[in-house]
């Protein structure tokens, strides 16, 4: 027997697996995602929530906080964590305080519309090789308040890319620089039902924490990662998403009962916008995810992801990897018409 | 290249591929057809956990490149292992220190979640602490090159187009893999592996 056949035989008991519909599930929401540019590296909590949350969720850099100087490893500033309670804090004055934020009322037939600015991991795999960037937008989507997200459209203004920690800036980073838009904001949408995040139907939701929760945690078998999973759709409900004031109250009363929920006291948004966050951290991605809220109003302004574990995330720790500032939402009577139809 | 498992009229994965370049989800095919065997392939190298992750990054890496595939390819097997080849690189850090855990131990942290019994691995665990011994050593680029013809399955033309390298250099890569482990093994009777099962390194 040589050596061939040997190793022919090492690990062979390891089993051709079965297709799970869920990762084929998973791969088409990604797809859906996938309008340009795109975010690549590991978007697992996006991807169940589809469509039109790739760039929504991911968000800006923070200036002050992001590492360049990946060789040190040196978190450059700490933020300090506080206990599960104090987030409950947080996201209870942001539920009171929704109360006296302006609400709008958007009509069938209207558009809301989210300006943001993100960023976001990119990885470039070509026949040069293998590359990281944090590619960096200004967007603005329109979407239907009782329509399909298809009929979504997106304008989206590429900044200047910085480095992903720890890698050099590839050329090809730069090039996608510039304007494009508006293009249709999705191709098809492949999310369950109760993970849709238009107006008409977060209007559907429950307006009581115990109501709102259970529809966080609907088809979740319970553990760690249900309850990561629940302050995932937490988020995508945030970022480019507008809930009535009565189901955003709810929904910050319902987050503050998933378990792991703690508090970042300084954190910032993707357009460098200081606040308090409430977040959880994902062992598996090695990050903590934030939602960010003003200091003084409560009013949510973004998210970003902070890298905590630095073998899992495969960057330093602190290091900030994706971000997101919502800096307006506003009703229009119609959206601009597509390129290319 | 030869697609022998399909029947001639199904169409080939160059025209999936073209076709989902104008329809997203006519890739669902690709990756209903190539997944399971790109998902056993990493999980032999990685484990369980980071090939669930790989696996999906490469076909989303994959559906990103449709553009750029050749068409006059008929199998996207190469291209898929390819991809999954970079993938695994970022993980080289975790694939090696399992082998080196097998080495040591002989006890193999990737593939004992799927064995129940040890007397169900069909080789010993002297055989398998050496083989371990010579993959964990050896560069990168040839452990990628021997596995993709070990394990994966491909022709040197297939491991060539998977690398981006010249079939030259592939045989070559495996050639010098294949003489490391002979080395290795060279003090180990292959031939007895059940007696061996109990003994420990």
């Amino acid at each position: 027997m040589d050596e061939m056949t040997q190793l022919d035989r090492l690990r062979s008991e390891i089993p051709t697996p079965e297709l799970s519909g869920a990762a084929e599930r998973r791969l088409l929401a990604e797809i859906a995602t996938s309008s340009q540019p795109r975010p690549a590296r590991r978007q697992r909590r996006r991807v169940n929530l589809g469509l039109g949350l790739a760039s929504g969720l991911a968000a800006a850099v923070t200036m002050g906080v992001v590492i360049t100087n990946g060789d040190s490893g040196d978190p450059g500033q700490t933020p300090t964590v506080q206990p599960y309670s104090m987030a409950a804090v947080t996201l209870q004055r942001a539920a009171d305080n929704t109360s006296k934020q302006e609400e709008l009322h958007p009509k069938p037939g209207q558009f809301l519309v989210f300006e943001s600015q993100t960023m976001d991991p990119v990885d470039s795999n070509n026949e040069n090789g293998h590359s990281r960037f944090l590619s960096r937008s200004k967007r603005t989507v329109w979407l239907p308040v009782d329509g399909s997200s298809l009929d979504g459209v997106l304008f989206m203004e590429v900044l200047p890319p910085k480095p992903y920690p720890g890698w050099p800036l590839p050329p090809e980073a730069k090039q996608e620089v510039g304007t494009r838009g508006p293009d249709r904001l999705a191709d098809f949408d492949q999310r369950a039902e109760y993970l849709r995040t238009d107006y008409a139907y977060l209007s559907s939701l429950p307006t009581d924490t115990a109501g709102m929760r259970k529809h966080l945690y609907l088809e979740l078998e319970p553990g760690a990662r249900a309850d990561y999973e629940a302050w995932d759709r937490v988020g995508s409900m945030l970022a480019e998403g507008y809930l009535p004031a009565a189901q955003r109250a709810a929904l910050f009363r319902a987050a503050a009962t998933i378990p792991g929920v703690e508090t970042v006291k300084k954190s910032e948004d993707a357009a460098g916008r200081e606040g308090v966050a409430v977040a959880m951290v994902s062992t598996e991605a090695g990050e903590r995810q934030e939602y960010i809220f003003d200091l003084k109003t409560y009013q949510y302004l973004g998210q970003r992801t902070v890298v905590v574990d630095a073998d899992k995330a495969e960057a330093p720790v602190g290091s900030v990897l994706t971000a997101t500032a919502l800096l307006k939402v506003s009703v229009a009577d119609s959206a601009p018409v597509v390129n290319g139809g | 290249m030869s697609d022998t498992s399909r029947t001639p009229t199904e169409v080939d994965d160059a025209a999936l591929i073209e076709r989902a370049r104008r329809e997203p989800e006519a890739f669902a095919e690709v990756f209903r057809r190539h997944a399971p065997e790109i998902q056993r392939y990493v999980t032999r190298r990685l484990g369980a956990d980071p090939a669930e992750d790989v696996v999906a990054d490469t076909f989303l890496a994959a559906f990103r490149q449709r553009e750029r595939y050749d068409l006059s390819r008929s199998s996207a097997r190469p291209w898929l292992y390819g991809i999954a080849t970079n993938l695994i690189a970022r993980h080289k850090r975790i694939e090696v220190h399992q082998l080196r855990v097998l080495e040591r131990t002989g006890t193999d942290p990737v593939s004992d979640p799927f064995t129940e019994r040890s007397d169900e691995r069909l080789s010993a665990r002297s055989v398998r602490q050496r083989l371990a011994a010579a993959l964990a050593s050896l560069p990168a680029g040839h452990r990628d090159a021997l596995l993709l013809v070990a394990w994966g399955g491909l022709s040197y033309q297939e491991a060539a187009q998977a690398l981006g390298v010249r079939i030259g250099t592939v045989r070559s890569r495996v050639n010098r893999a294949r003489n490391k482990m002979r080395k290795e093994l060279g003090g180990v009777d292959p031939t007895s592996s059940i007696s061996e099962v109990h003994v420990r390194g």
